[in-house]
């Protein structure tokens, strides 16, 4: 015991000594990285977020104006005969009078004052107002002639008015808007008149055009990321778990196989605007598919998303302990069945977190689809049988993506579509976050103990 | 020496033992790669090759029926290697050739024709590590009928799981609980469940690679009164590190050491008196 004292000194367990302070400090300073690095992604992520709603919630409310509208029989229906056929033949020009006219006629029995002249009182109108209303007047002919309570919707900047993009001040400034045409709208409002309300049209209808941005929607967006979304689920699972599984329970071990492998890690870095020309280069001008069609657009993100599910596929297949695999071997099932009955159910959260990721990530790719043509502006719906010429589905019409939507709104002039970017920027994130959900419970559904 | 053990074993006890596998001049090798060609050319190229590990060294061995034939050696001395033989589990490693000839009833189980899948339905397998699939205890030991049909209704597959959890003599600790996981059983229930897997398919030879080797003394205890009782309908081979495991449950004992069958005879003979020095050596704790 003496002898021990004397050759090292005895340490008290309550003074630690220099070298395990300097290792604790060590400790407590990579903990403040971490809690840094934390830190710092949070508020990215709080940024990003509070950018992205307060410049896109507005996007899904939009402001109304109500006032009776009378259809003058001699100016939508010349012939007096209610055939709609005939009477397609007065443009949305021939019902931009009509409201106009309405509008201010609404305003004098009102006894609402104003120095505006007519033009200047009608620019505070949508420019897609007529056309609402003479798509309501061609389905229902016994309107004209009568006098309809109609909402429409206000001119963008009437719009911005109300969301707070357009004050009095920049108003003075803008040609296209005048500090009268907001006062006026503000009396409509304090009446009732006008209303800001939740907008469906935004998540269901077309895309409009550059002056009318009050009216553009995502709904052909959203249905041509939906058909292409039906594509790479129905080629990109079943050929990437395949691939797979043959690569990692059948093949042999050679050179062959690993500079297969090698290809398929670095195809999952290749940018993806690669696939893009791949897909020009093959299926638009080698086997002449139609350019921005859903069925060219899904083929290319299949291609980008194949990699992805094969390594994660691969990853959860190798961590499948190999005891289970030799189990069934030893009971007599064969490979196929070893793999199927035992391997692959227990690989399976791993495949469909690997799937539902690379589907996520073919959902918000926007640079192939602008190379096969899909930033086109498309107004028409979609079908999954074009009415036109090709007779394979998906094949006929062209379409255009949610994440292409972004990006051709983020193009044009009219400020209005910055709110309609982050709107769609909006909608694109319910639909990962969705996707991601999907695929956490998915993954807890199957996730078993071995 | 090799053959004259084998010889005046053969003789003693022929009139009890009915041969049910028989190996001869088995050589198995290790990172042969995809090499082919006649058998017997192929060894002798395969032993010269420097890059190839040479497992098994020219083994020759007679499993008997309704009994218990224990390996005993020393680590990486290729005894687990040549119960991979019996049922051709090498066949799943990368780069493993086997050479030589083994039979089944006197069938050759490495003739092209034979199909490891069937072989190994009859050669069933118990492994160092309980392995149940993560499913119900119903499902583990009823996945080998089901896959070779042996059942023609579910009444049918019931009984064969009750029987064989009751020939694994675990029957009564999981007859209450057949739906679950057989993963939630204590480490020597799982092995035993293991086991029930095994006969389920009524195999005509049980192999076992180091069974007990995971487990606690009284679970290995168990399994090692069911070792005893299996020997009544299978021919069983166990490896063992345990000298006085492979004392106790075994008839027939085969030594191996350095990939060579050094001894093999009755298993009191070998612990008793046996013929080679090495076996002494081992047996008496100096090598290995």
């Amino acid at each position: 015991m003496s002898d021990v004292t004397q050759k090292a000194p005895k340490r008290s367990l309550f003074a630690p000594d220099a070298r395990t302070q300097k290792r604790n400090r060590a400790e407590k300073r990579f903990q403040y990285y971490g809690m840094a690095a934390v830190g710092v992604g949070i508020f990215a992520l709080i940024v990003l977020l509070t950018s992205i709603l307060g410049s896109g919630l507005s996007s899904f409310r939009q402001t109304y104006i109500s006032f009776p509208v009378d259809l003058l029989a001699e100016r939508i229906d010349p012939e007096g005969n209610r055939n709609p056929a005939e009477m397609a033949a007065v443009t949305t020009f021939g019902y931009m009078p009509l409201l106009a006219m309405s509008f201010q006629a609404h305003l004098e029995a009102e006894g609402i004052e104003h120095e505006m002249g007519a033009r200047e009182l009608a620019a505070m109108l949508s420019d897609d107002a007529p056309a609402q209303i003479r798509d309501r007047v061609l389905a229902n002919p016994d309107l004209v002639g009568t006098t309809i309570d109609v909402q429409i919707l206000v001119g963008g900047r009437i719009d911005g008015f109300f969301k707070g993009r357009v004050t009095m001040a920049s108003a003075e400034r803008d040609r296209n808007v005048s500090p009268a045409q907001l006062v006026l709208a503000q009396v409509l409002a304090d009446r009732g008149d006008v209303v800001t309300r939740f907008n469906w049209d935004f998540i269901t209808a077309p895309d409009a055009s550059g002056q009318r941005p009050e009216a553009a929607g995502l709904g052909v967006a959203i249905i041509g990321s939906f058909y292409m979304m039906l594509v790479v689920l129905a080629l990109a699972p079943p050929i990437g778990v395949a691939a797979s599984i043959y690569l990692e329970e059948f093949a042999a071990k050679n050179r062959f196989t690993d500079l297969i492998e090698v290809n398929i890690s670095n195809l999952a870095a290749v940018p993806s605007i690669v696939f893009g020309i791949l897909g020009l280069a093959v299926f638009i001008n080698f086997m002449e598919f139609n350019q921005s069609s859903p069925l060219v657009g899904g083929l290319v993100l299949t291609l980008m998303t194949l990699p992805t599910i094969i390594i994660t596929t691969r990853a959860s297949l190798r961590a499948v302990p190999p005891s289970i695999r030799q189990a069934a071997l030893g009971l007599g099932a064969s490979r196929m069945q070893s793999v199927f009955h035992h391997v692959l159910p227990l690989a399976m959260p791993g495949i469909l977190t690997g799937t539902i990721i690379g589907l996520a990530q073919a959902l918000g790719e926007t640079a192939p689809l602008l190379l096969i043509g899909m930033v086109a502006f498309v107004r028409e719906y979609p079908d999954l049988m074009s009415t036109h010429s090709n007779s394979f589905p998906l094949m006929g019409d062209g379409a255009t993506a949610l994440p292409v939507q972004v990006y051709s709104w983020t193009q044009r002039a009219d400020p209005a579509f910055v709110e309609r970017a982050s709107g769609a920027i909006i909608v694109l994130l319910v639909f990962l976050v969705v996707m991601n959900a999907i695929a956490i419970l998915l993954r807890r559904r199957f996730e078993r103990r071995w | 020496m090799k053959d004259l053990n084998e010889m005046s074993q053969t003789d003693q006890e022929s009139a009890v033992d009915v041969l049910k596998m028989q190996a001869r001049g088995v050589d198995v090798f290790y990172g042969a790669g995809g090499r082919t060609g006649s058998a017997a050319g192929m060894a002798a190229d395969l032993a010269a090759d420097k890059n190839v590990t040479h497992a098994i060294k020219g083994v020759d061995v007679d499993i008997a029926d309704k009994t218990v034939t224990a390996f005993i050696g020393p680590s990486g001395c290729g005894k687990s290697t040549f119960l991979r033989v019996l049922n051709r589990m090498n066949d799943t490693i990368e780069g493993c050739r086997v050479t030589g000839k083994v039979t089944l009833e006197g069938e050759d189980i490495y003739d092209p024709n034979v199909d490891p899948v069937q072989l190994r339905a009859k050669v069933g397998m118990v492994f160092q590590k309980p392995n149940p699939f993560p499913k119900s205890i119903f499902d583990n030991v009823a996945y080998g009928p089901r896959i070779h049909g042996l059942s023609s209704n579910k009444a049918d597959l019931a009984d064969i799981v009750e029987r064989s959890l009751r020939r694994a003599a675990i029957w009564n600790e999981v007859k209450d609980r057949l739906d679950a996981p057989g993963t939630g059983l204590s480490g020597g229930q799982q092995q035993r469940l293991c086991i029930a897997r095994a006969v389920a398919t009524s195999p005509e030879v049980l192999l076992m690679d180091e069974p007990c080797s995971s487990l606690d003394p009284i679970a290995t205890a168990q399994v090692e009164e069911l070792i005893d009782d299996l020997r009544s309908r299978y021919s069983v081979v166990i490896v063992t590190h345990s000298m006085q495991q492979a004392a106790r449950v075994s008839q027939k004992t085969a030594f191996f050491h350095l990939g060579n069958l050094v001894e093999f005879g009755d298993t009191d003979k070998i612990f008793t008196n046996p013929s080679d020095p090495r076996t002494e050596s081992y047996i008496t704790g100096r090598i290995g």
